[in-house]
């Protein structure tokens, strides 16, 4: 995934959306937005992007999880199987990006790029419904595909890469 | 230099407020593991020296703690456990890389062992009982069954060497495996974890110990032992503080922070400075009770685990 932080407007859309397509409970999210203002005035600058799962290559969640309830599937995307999940939150401790969150219902939850969706060859809910068209998905192993070219053409970043993480969303800058 | 952060869709009081998803029991289980693999490391280490004659308390009365503490453990985890009925899934799988795995299976194994290790000496601690209730005349199984455990002791002794100093060792590489959590991703936690559980097991057998003998061969482990954890506790500042920004951070939070107090008053002072010299003091020959230098040792052993825990949660590397 793909996000254009100079397009971002910081609209909550892609959260409201998420959290009506996934039925993710109240009071919880799978995306947010991030606002930060950079710098000392009068030479400031605003940031806007919304955040989710990396869904890392080298997930820490993945690693620390004690039964295997998350796992990598083919295409990259990290998914949880509710019930080999035991709750036991070494998955929410592992994650740098702090993506994770307890259902309610007990076991561990969070981002999917909207798997169920992508299986009908269609957008994560987020994505499709982003009124700027700052989100961009698609499969970073095709050079040609449009988030290939954009990451080849424009100057990007991940978030704390220091982690070791090699994550999965890119912020075009 | 960063004016302003403001996070919106997460400022929700079930996420963001509440990210600290590791509650008291796993203070609690961290601290009983790292006692009970302690208690059961000199258990078995007395019993291979042939020394179980001299060194009772360590080879009998201490060890009682032993599983009743890693039945409270297990008991603790169980209750942090968010989709407990799922429980049983850890042990469909062993997963290497995961520590939270093998420590689950490392506490099957040593968990029972360390129900039949006390039950070995069934006859000999509870004799009382065993006087008004003859259960061991009445099940002749229970006896052949205590018989066959004596005779084992030797091979019991050989077995919990290794699974206790891992179980002692994963008390802290549970914590260190986070990469997400500067405060706990640094290497020597497993070592400091080892040997406080270690000291605090050395303190339990002073307080148990009846015969000056085995109180001061024990009170000299234990000063051995809090003189290395004080070591390693400054390796582990030593090692924040040459780190990157996020340990720099981190460490704040122990050095002028919230947990200053904590960690330097509870734990480093009065839980392994002023019990190191008390213990020094009485062995010199100066008249000091023993149990308050060990009772110290064991609730700066707890205290650390609570600050460790708690501490650690609130260090990350985003906003």
């Amino acid at each position: 995934m793909v996000i254009d932080t100079l397009k971002c407007v910081g609209c909550s859309d892609c959260v409201v959306a998420c959290q009506t397509e996934n039925d993710v409970p109240i009071g919880y999210c799978r995306d947010w937005i991030v606002e930060s203002v950079n710098g000392s005035y009068p030479h400031v600058e605003l940031e806007l992007k919304s955040e989710r799962c990396n869904h890392c290559d080298t997930a820490p969640c993945v690693r620390c999880c004690p039964t295997g309830a998350s796992h990598i599937v083919d295409g990259g995307i990290v998914l949880v199987t509710g019930n080999d999940c035991i709750g036991c939150g070494a998955c929410i401790e592992s994650c740098p990006y702090d993506a994770r969150y307890q259902h309610p219902d007990g076991y561990v939850d969070k981002c999917t790029f909207c798997h169920h969706r992508l299986k009908d060859g269609q957008l994560p809910a987020c994505v499709s419904v982003c009124p700027t068209k700052c989100m961009y998905f698609g499969d970073l192993d095709n050079p040609n595909s449009e988030v290939s070219q954009l990451l080849k053409n424009r100057k990007h970043k991940t978030l704390a890469p220091e982690a070791g993480t090699n994550p999965h969303v890119f912020y075009l800058i | 230099m960063q004016e302003e952060l403001f996070i919106s869709g997460r400022d929700i009081p079930n996420i963001d407020p509440n990210l600290q998803i590791w509650h008291w029991p796993i203070s609690v289980y961290l601290f009983v593991g790292g006692l009970a693999a302690g208690l059961l490391f000199f258990a078995a280490m007395v019993t291979i020296m042939g020394k179980a004659d001299v060194y009772k308390a360590a080879v009998k009365n201490a060890v009682i703690i032993a599983p009743i503490a890693l039945s409270l453990g297990l008991m603790a985890l169980l209750y942090d456990l968010t989709h407990k009925i799922y429980f049983w899934k850890l042990y469909t799988t062993i997963r290497i890389e995961s520590p939270m795995s093998w420590g689950a299976w490392v506490l099957m194994a040593i968990t029972p062992l360390s129900f039949l290790w006390v039950f070995s000496y069934y006859s000999d601690m509870f004799s009382k009982f065993e006087g008004k209730f003859k259960l061991l005349e009445k099940f002749n199984f229970l006896a052949t069954f205590e018989n066959f455990l004596i005779k084992n002791r030797m091979n019991m002794a050989y077995a919990l060497i290794p699974l206790s100093v891992v179980l002692g060792i994963y008390t802290g590489i549970l914590l260190s495996a986070f990469n997400a959590r500067p405060l706990w991703n640094n290497a020597i936690l497993g070592p400091l974890f080892l040997t406080s559980g270690l000291s605090t097991a050395a303190a339990a057998i002073v307080i148990f110990a009846k015969t000056k003998k085995e109180k001061h061969f024990f009170s000299k482990i234990d000063i051995a032992l809090i003189i290395i954890e004080l070591g390693l506790i400054t390796h582990m500042i030593m090692g924040y503080y040459a780190g990157t920004q996020v340990q720099l951070e981190a460490v704040q939070l122990l050095v002028g922070g919230d947990f200053t107090l904590m960690f330097f008053g509870f734990v480093v002072i009065l839980g392994l400075i002023i019990p190191l010299l008390l213990e020094i003091s009485e062995i010199i020959g100066y008249k000091i009770p023993t149990l308050i230098p060990a009772l110290l040792v064991i609730m700066g052993g707890l205290v650390f685990r609570f600050v460790m825990v708690e501490a650690g949660q609130l260090t990350r590397y985003l906003y």
